[in-house]
């Protein structure tokens, strides 16, 4: 047996509300002996053999973080396009600044491009959005360059822009884009399904596996400096199992990994609109008996209702959208109800995709079945994202014994935006109804459903306890959190949705010695500064993990 | 002239018939070379006596069909069948029963190397009333009846004439001027799927004949030319027995050969070789007496008018 490393720290936040505070924690083999004071464990120090590790004498030790939805594949893809981002991003390389004008977009597109070595490489961008940054049409990016194909994409896939250097290196005939309704040749624009003839094109050099690769390196380093030990890849995989299950093994399943990742299959994959419940089923446990020491598989599915948040297709009970546009199903509420069926018996644990009231509606109608037909206890059936929702729905996800996995920062960035723009004031200011969620009592993670939102739990949870707006104004009061709902939301609630709260989420003796390695308490910040929390790094598994400054 | 592949969407909710349509269009001996596009592999069900070849994605057919699954990638599914040898006359593609159809035809009907020929949607005479009352995909499967071209009305055999009539009167309550055709048993005719044979030399020889007793198809030389105009017009006042027009005619107002394509209530003019024959065909479900007073109201657009236009465009995006 190893020898006992004590780490004392400044503070040690526990998340275990009968043991809530320490000073040392003692691991062995990657887990947690004991907690206390250097002098309440004694009886451990004195039996075996140790060392004091005081490095953490000025931090505060927190459970590792973690976040139960990301998409790995999203960041593999988009992580190495440049970003001109509306709001900060912090990544690993560099920060993308908050750029709010016009000007200020093309003057940074046009640094991106004098600062490209190879004249001959196509400029990707991502994080262009028209609220901010006003119309960016073809003839402005011709001045960016005449030569070399730029191709800004939307921040939320709504559309995109190029130049005529983008034109002609397109795969499709000139005449073949002229013709199409949704191209516009004269600003250069691409949208809803001219996007598709653009990405026929751009996906050749998005999903080169040595640029997903790229990607998902900086992917990895963007989960730990966020200080998470956990994270859930929500709905795998994201286009291809083969390819993507190899990229993931070499560069995630890796003793220099400071993470581990819970991987919740789809349920059906893309594409397949009504395939058979039993093959799905027996495809799923297929895949479960891949998992490795990183690449956790547990007995879950991801399942999908209505389209998505950010693209505003969320189904919403009435009185819908202002321009009275309706939403999507992204699979038949027949099949998803199959699905969900064949999922429920096999005794697995279902994470439902629900952005809008309606999709809401269907998930807890056909749990509410599935219960009749076959009670089960302790099953975990959890609501992702849970964007627009009403009071009344709150109480059904408690009285069916569901949970939320919730997309807080839908208020932060979209909130006034939705107001103005999508569903008005009321339904704008309660969406991520944290707090009623908080005062029902039910067990509530937070998820960033990266790249939707920056992977920083401490800014989820700053968004969940201010509900700052993008102007800065508090939108919906009564939806805040309290500090300890919203930390227990990025811990041990969160390790709970991902049913590894045995495990993780906590620190007290027996679990794994996940710590996330804070420069100030949380408790004694203002809230109004929580997200700024400087983070050290993390201890994975007992090993300590600085990030790289 | 055109040389892109005219695409024939099959949608319609779950459940609605589309699998027992394409299994039946997949056997036929139709003589056409048609790809068929299809979310579920898995459901198409075909004799084995009709197949010369399959693998995991697709079935090779006797009869000069394939099937293949689109998978969760439409644009590199219709890609691939441009990319073929000898690439299909006509494609059919199966829409995922929660497609908005507007959508997806402007999805594939711009696609690079494609078009629109018709947006089929199937319907189900026992359950699209309740359907369409639902509260979950209610607006989705009114909105799909609403962009249908023609309306093929499935399991009519199941629920009695009357009922059927009932189904029908409701239809086209929702939609006025509706064109439905009945596939009780999940037949649709290829010239109602795809029209008159596409080659235009084709449409001068004999019309092929219609294998259904109420599909009817008309020809006629038209001994003049016609308007642009007074053809838009006619056309709008078609019974909603006639499904499809299609012909070739010189434009009175330019003189050019022009072809005239028009499904449902959605019509375009295109520009024709010059060395084309003069030729209107109608397909659909009317009478003798009213099939041929539609090829009148047609041909009497003789004389010319101010202002044509085409609605075929701006009906698929709006």
């Amino acid at each position: 047996m190893s020898r006992i490393t004590v780490y004392t720290a400044r503070k040690v936040r526990t998340m275990n509300p009968s043991f809530p505070e320490a000073e040392a924690v003692a691991v062995r083999d990657g887990r947690i002996v004991e907690v206390g004071t250097l002098d309440s464990m004694k009886p451990w120090l004195g039996a075996h053999e140790h060392v004091i590790d005081d490095r953490f004498k000025d931090h505060v030790l927190m459970p590792g973080f973690i976040d139960p939805h990301i998409h790995p594949a999203v960041g593999g893809v988009l992580l190495p396009s440049y970003w001109i981002t509306a709001m900060e991003w912090q990544l690993p390389d560099r920060i993308s600044p908050a750029i709010k004008t016009h000007e200020g977009y093309l003057e940074r597109l046009g640094e991106i491009e004098r600062s490209m070595d190879d004249p001959d490489e196509v400029l990707l961008t991502w994080g262009f959005h028209k609220i901010w940054h006003g119309d960016v049409f073809r003839e402005q990016l011709n001045e960016i360059s005449q030569t070399r194909p730029v191709f800004v994409l939307q921040r939320s896939f709504h559309e995109a822009v190029t130049n005529d250097a983008g034109l002609d290196w397109l795969e499709a005939e000139r005449s073949e884009l002229e013709r199409h309704h949704q191209i516009d040749l004269e600003t250069g624009r691409f949208f809803e399904t001219g996007l598709a003839v653009l990405f026929q094109s751009v996906n050749k050099i998005t999903l080169n596996p040595e640029r997903f690769a790229r990607g998902l390196e900086m992917h990895k380093r963007m989960v730990h400096l966020g200080g998470h030990t956990t994270v859930g890849d929500m709905a795998y995989p994201m286009m291809n199992h083969d390819f993507e299950w190899e990229m993931l093994s070499e560069r995630i399943d890796r003793d220099d990994v400071p993470f581990r990742m819970k991987i919740v299959p789809r349920g059906a994959l893309r594409g397949d609109w009504n395939g058979s419940p039993t093959e799905n089923l027996a495809r799923v446990n297929e895949m479960e008996t891949l998992g490795t020491h990183r690449l956790r598989f547990g007995n879950a599915v991801k399942l999908f209702a209505d389209g998505g948040f950010n693209a505003e297709l969320m189904q919403l009970l009435p009185p819908g959208y202002i321009d009275g546009h309706h939403g999507e199903w992204l699979v038949a509420p027949e099949y998803f109800r199959a699905l969900a069926e064949q999922y429920w018996k096999d005794g697995k644990q279902i994470h439902v995709h629900c952005t809008g009231d309606m999709g809401l509606e269907l998930a807890l109608t056909v749990l509410e079945d599935l219960l009749a037909v076959q009670p089960r206890f302790n099953h975990r059936f959890t609501i992702e994202h849970c964007g627009v929702s009403t009071p009344e729905q709150a109480g059904r996800i408690r009285d069916l014994g569901a949970i939320v996995s919730a997309a807080v920062y839908y208020v932060h960035e979209l909130g006034e935006a939705y107001w103005h723009h999508s569903i008005g004031y009321e339904r704008a200011f309660q969406m991520s109804r944290m707090g009623t969620l908080e005062r029902l009592g039910i067990t509530t993670a937070f998820h960033s459903d990266f790249v939707v939102s920056p992977p920083q739990p401490l800014h989820t949870a700053w968004v969940a306890v201010n509900r700052f707006a993008e102007s800065g104004a508090v939108l919906g009061e009564r939806e805040r959190t309290s500090l300890d709902f919203a930390m227990r939301a990025i811990t041990i609630d969160a390790a709970y949705v991902l049913n590894m709260e045995n495990e993780i989420g906590s620190i007290r003796a027996g679990k794994l010695a996940d710590f996330t390695v804070l420069e100030a308490d949380p408790w004694e910040t203002p809230l109004e500064d929580l997200k700024d929390i400087p983070i050290w790094g993390t201890v994975f598994e007992g090993r300590p993990f600085p990030v790289e400054k | 002239m055109t040389t892109r592949i005219p695409i024939t969407i099959l949608s319609g909710y779950l459940g609605a018939g589309k699998t027992t349509i394409i299994n039946r269009l997949l056997s036929g001996d139709h003589g056409r070379r048609v790809a068929v596009l299809v979310n579920d592999f898995g459901a198409v069900n075909i004799d084995a006596s009709l197949i010369e070849t399959e693998d995991d994605n697709t079935i090779s057919l006797t009869n000069g069909c394939v099937c293949c699954s689109i998978g969760d990638d439409l644009g590199a599914a219709l890609d691939a069948q441009a990319a073929r040898h000898i690439p299909p006359e006509n494609i059919l593609l199966e829409a995922s029963g929660v497609a908005e159809p507007k959508r997806i035809a402007t999805h594939v009907g711009f696609w690079p190397g494609f078009e629109l020929d018709a947006l089929i949607v199937a319907a189900d005479a026992e359950t699209v009333r309740n359907r369409a009352n639902d509260k979950f995909v209610g607006q989705l499967v009114r909105s799909q009846i609403r962009h249908a071209d023609i309306i093929a009305l499935t399991k009519t055999d199941l629920v009695g004439p009357e009922a059927a009539r009932g189904v029908k009167a409701w239809l086209r309550n929702q939609v006025p001027n509706a064109r439905i055709f009945e596939a009780p048993n999940g037949t649709l005719p290829v010239a109602l799927a795809f029209g008159a044979d596409r080659a235009s030399n084709a449409l001068s020889g004999p019309v092929e004949p219609a294998p259904h007793s109420h599909l009817r198809t008309v020809m006629c030389v038209p001994g003049t030319g016609l308007s642009r105009a007074g053809l838009a017009r006619a056309i709008e006042a078609l019974p909603s027995s006639v499904h499809r027009v299609k012909g070739f005619f010189r434009d009175l107002e330019t003189g050019r050969m022009t072809l005239l394509q028009c499904v449902g209530r959605r019509h375009e003019f295109l520009e024709a070789p010059t060395d084309t024959e003069t030729v209107l065909v109608l397909i659909g479900v009317g009478s003798d007496t009213e099939m041929n007073g539609a090829m009148d109201l047609l041909t009497a657009s003789d004389a010319l008018e101010a202002d044509p236009k085409s609605t075929f465009a701006a009906r698929i995006s709006d």
